[in-house]
């Protein structure tokens, strides 16, 4: 089985299909600071996650394996669930154990190959982490007309459909070849499943209740 | 030591106890394929859930989702990075080491370098920079490094005057791929521990996915089977209830596949059959029989009627005639009473004929079979019967034994009727006969050919009725005897036409039960 490989635009495009089919989580903390501001009729966010991220978020991903952090950035409207418009950035992170660095890939739409950073130190990481800008929600006709918030999810390792295809295929092959009554029970065993409802490693961040007229051009 | 007495089969107890069981042990065939076919449904699903049991079985053991085992997995990476802290802890000792004593001038370097490059383990270079990054002096290990390949790893000591001491030392290639490996299948390990539920359920719905199709499979496999079998009783079913309503014309088809099982409902279906056939013929049978009696009954009174007037009528003539005689007078009477006296003597004499016919007829005894084989029967009927080898040529062709049961008196009639039908349709030529003698598996046969003009195909049904002729001095009488006496003879007969022209009556008659296939066999 392969670790999750960088997620291009389909799969981005399915990130952002699993984040509308979540239900709705609760917000781990106070209200998180956002700016909005319209750049070429889009809307563009810059969020700041540097109070509430959990400290031990970071040193988490120093375990040598390889991890994956989505954060997906959405606007919601009040009293809604589904949200109007989202932004999707994937980290990938391996501390070397070796170097005692962390090198990080970023992905998201505007780089889908992916921005390579190699940290050198936790704090450097977590700065990395925290700080979002010019995170292209969309069109601006794409914010609710009435009252919404910016949440703001974290998913460590999610499980992606890359990761459920490499399970399927890895389940199939995990009879190796000793045996067809194996790999019949996996094949069928990996055709049939399914990825878990409830996400165990998700962190929530709400922001305060914003209006559409809040939205300043830039 | 003795050996048992042989049995008089020849074979020991055993083998006849094993070739002939008890009828408690032995097995029908209808109950061996039912018996399949519970085998087939239950045996089937068991077999593909232990099949299905051990592939998961296999399959945990190779997944080795043990939470334990995954943690310990995820650990390594970090056990590595203690190693490698460690190797860094141990190289820097060995610069400082290196750097102890380390003499300031160039060739002074030099030898001091390279007798640490020589006895410093790992140590592949080592090198000192002055302040302003120059090389003062170096030396490197000329041996091989590590085997399996090596990564350069290097510690620094500073020296008085801004210099460095820069050390190489060697790290063995291999922990770092033993990393990378180990990495992956942590990470393999871990991804499959967080779908350790999903795995689990979709296992539970492989296993019971894969066991349902199995079950699925045998029972269709277990229905087929069986269906071989209750396809054909549902057709017995079916047959029979035709036949209680009325229809003795339904018979259950055997097909070829059918008749090569062999079985209790093969062997049904075919008795079912015969039952039928037999039940059809008895109908027929007694319905002209009863058909027979009640022109027997005609018959009598007819001729009880006809008889009374015929005697005074004679007798008056007769003393007519006498008192003519005693005082003749006119004399043209005598040739006239002469004449009418001959039209009523000839025409009472037919009459009597007739009533005799009829009275034969009517008082037709019961047939009273006694075992004969029919072929003697035949021949004996041709030799003592001169008067028919006068008027046609006979032949008779028989085919081995056949066994029957014939009232010799009435069959005598039944082949003197046949044979003076032969010679009347045969004139004015000299008739033909062939009488034939054979036997089927339950019958004997007897054919009375001819080589006349034979009987028309819609009036063969017709012949046998009584009264029914086509002759004009014949009184319809004879072939209605003939059946009535083959009937007795619980026998059938039929017309025909002969092979190259001519007329065939063939009678069958049952086979004596002693020759008959299965008598005596054991039901």
């Amino acid at each position: 089985m392969t670790p999750a490989r960088p997620p291009g635009r389909l799969a981005l495009a399915a990130t952002l299909a699993a984040l509308c089919a979540a239900p709705a989580a609760r917000a781990e903390a106070g209200p998180i600071p956002v700016a909005l501001a319209r750049r070429d009729g889009h809307v563009v966010a810059a969020v700041d996650l540097t109070a509430v991220l959990p400290g031990e978020l970071p040193s988490r991903l120093g375990n040598g394996l390889r991890n994956v952090v989505a954060l997906y950035v959405a606007v919601v409207p009040i009293g809604g669930e589904e949200p109007t418009a989202a932004f999707v950035r994937v980290f990938d992170v391996l501390f070397d154990v070796w170097e005692e660095t962390w090198t990080v890939t970023v992905r998201d739409p505007r780089t889908p190959g992916g921005r390579r950073h190699v940290l050198r130190s936790v704090d450097a990481l977590r700065a990395l982490l925290a700080r979002v800008d010019e995170a292209d929600l969309g069109p601006a006709g794409s914010l609710p007309p009435s009252r919404f918030t910016v949440d703001v999810r974290i998913d460590v390792n999610p499980i992606s459909p890359e990761l459920l295809a490499a399970t399927r295929e890895y389940l199939a092959g995990a009879a190796g070849g000793r045996g067809a009554s194996r790999s019949v029970l996996g094949a069928v065993a990996g055709f049939l499943l399914r990825e878990p409802e409830e996400r165990e490693q998700s962190l929530v961040f709400r922001s305060r209740p914003l209006s559409p007229d809040a939205v300043p051009p830039r | 030591m003795t050996t048992p007495p042989p049995t008089p089969g020849g074979a020991p107890p055993w083998a006849r106890w094993l070739r002939r069981p008890p009828r408690w042990l032995r097995v029908s065939r209808f109950e061996r394929n039912i018996a399949i076919a519970l085998v087939i449904g239950t045996v089937v699903p068991l077999v593909g859930a232990l099949w299905l049991a051990a592939g998961l079985a296999e399959q945990d053991l190779t997944l080795g989702l043990s939470p334990r085992v995954v943690s310990r997995l995820e650990a390594v990476p970090g056990v590595y990075g203690e190693l490698f802290q460690a190797r860094k802890q141990l190289y820097a000792l060995q610069a400082r080491e290196v750097a102890r004593g380390l003499p300031s001038d160039r060739d002074g370097a030099r030898r001091h370098l390279e007798r640490a490059v020589s006895r410093t383990p790992g140590l592949r270079r080592a090198a000192v920079l002055q302040a302003g990054g120059a090389l003062l002096a170096s030396a490197e290990a000329r041996g091989p490094g590590p085997e399996g390949g090596w990564r350069p790893a290097a510690a620094h000591v500073k020296l008085p005057g801004g210099a460095v001491l820069e050390c190489t030392f060697a790290v063995e290639a291999r922990l770092f791929a033993e990393l990378d490996e180990t990495r992956t299948l942590a990470e393999q390990s871990r991804e499959l521990d967080r779908l350790r539920d999903a795995i689990q359920r979709s296992y539970v719905l492989s296993y019971g996915t894969l066991l349902a199709v199995l079950s699925l499979l045998a029972a269709a496999a277990g229905i087929w089977f069986a269906r071989r079998t209750t396809r054909r009783v549902d057709a017995l079913v079916a047959a029979v209830r035709k036949l209680a309503g009325g229809d003795l014309s339904v018979q259950v088809q055997l097909t070829a596949r059918d008749r090569l099982a062999g079985d209790e409902i093969s062997a049904l279906a075919a008795a079912f059959n015969e039952m039928v056939r037999e039940v059809r013929e008895s109908r027929g049978r007694i319905v002209y029989l009863e058909k027979i009696s009640g022109w027997q009954e005609i018959a009598r009174r007819l001729a009880h009627e006809i008889k009374n007037p015929l005697t005074p009528i004679q007798l008056a003539f007769q003393e007519l005639e006498a008192r003519w005689k005693r005082s003749p007078g006119d004399a043209s009477f005598g040739p006239l009473l002469a004449e009418a006296g001959e039209i009523v003597r000839e025409e009472v004499g037919t009459l009597q004929r007739l009533v005799a016919d009829f009275s034969a007829f009517a008082k037709l005894p019961e047939a009273a079979p006694e075992p004969a084989d029919l072929g003697d029967f035949v021949e004996d009927f041709v030799r003592t019967n001169p008067q028919l080898a006068e008027q046609a040529e006979v032949e008779v062709v028989r085919t081995g034994p056949c066994p029957t049961a014939v009232d010799r008196v009435l069959m005598r009639r039944v082949l003197a009727n046949l044979a003076a039908n032969a010679v009347e349709a045969s004139r004015p030529a000299r008739a033909r006969i062939h009488l034939g003698v054979a036997r089927t598996r339950s019958r004997v046969l007897l054919t009375v050919s001819d080589e006349g003009p034979g009987i028309d195909a819609e009036m063969r049904e017709r012949i046998f009725d009584p009264y029914f002729t086509t002759k004009t001095d014949g009184t319809g009488l004879g072939l209605a005897i003939v059946k009535k006496i083959v009937l007795q003879h619980g026998g059938d007969i039929e017309a025909g036409a002969r092979p190259g022209g001519g007329a065939t009556f063939c009678i069958s008659l049952p086979l004596a039960e002693a020759a008959a296939p299965g008598a005596g066999e054991e039901t």
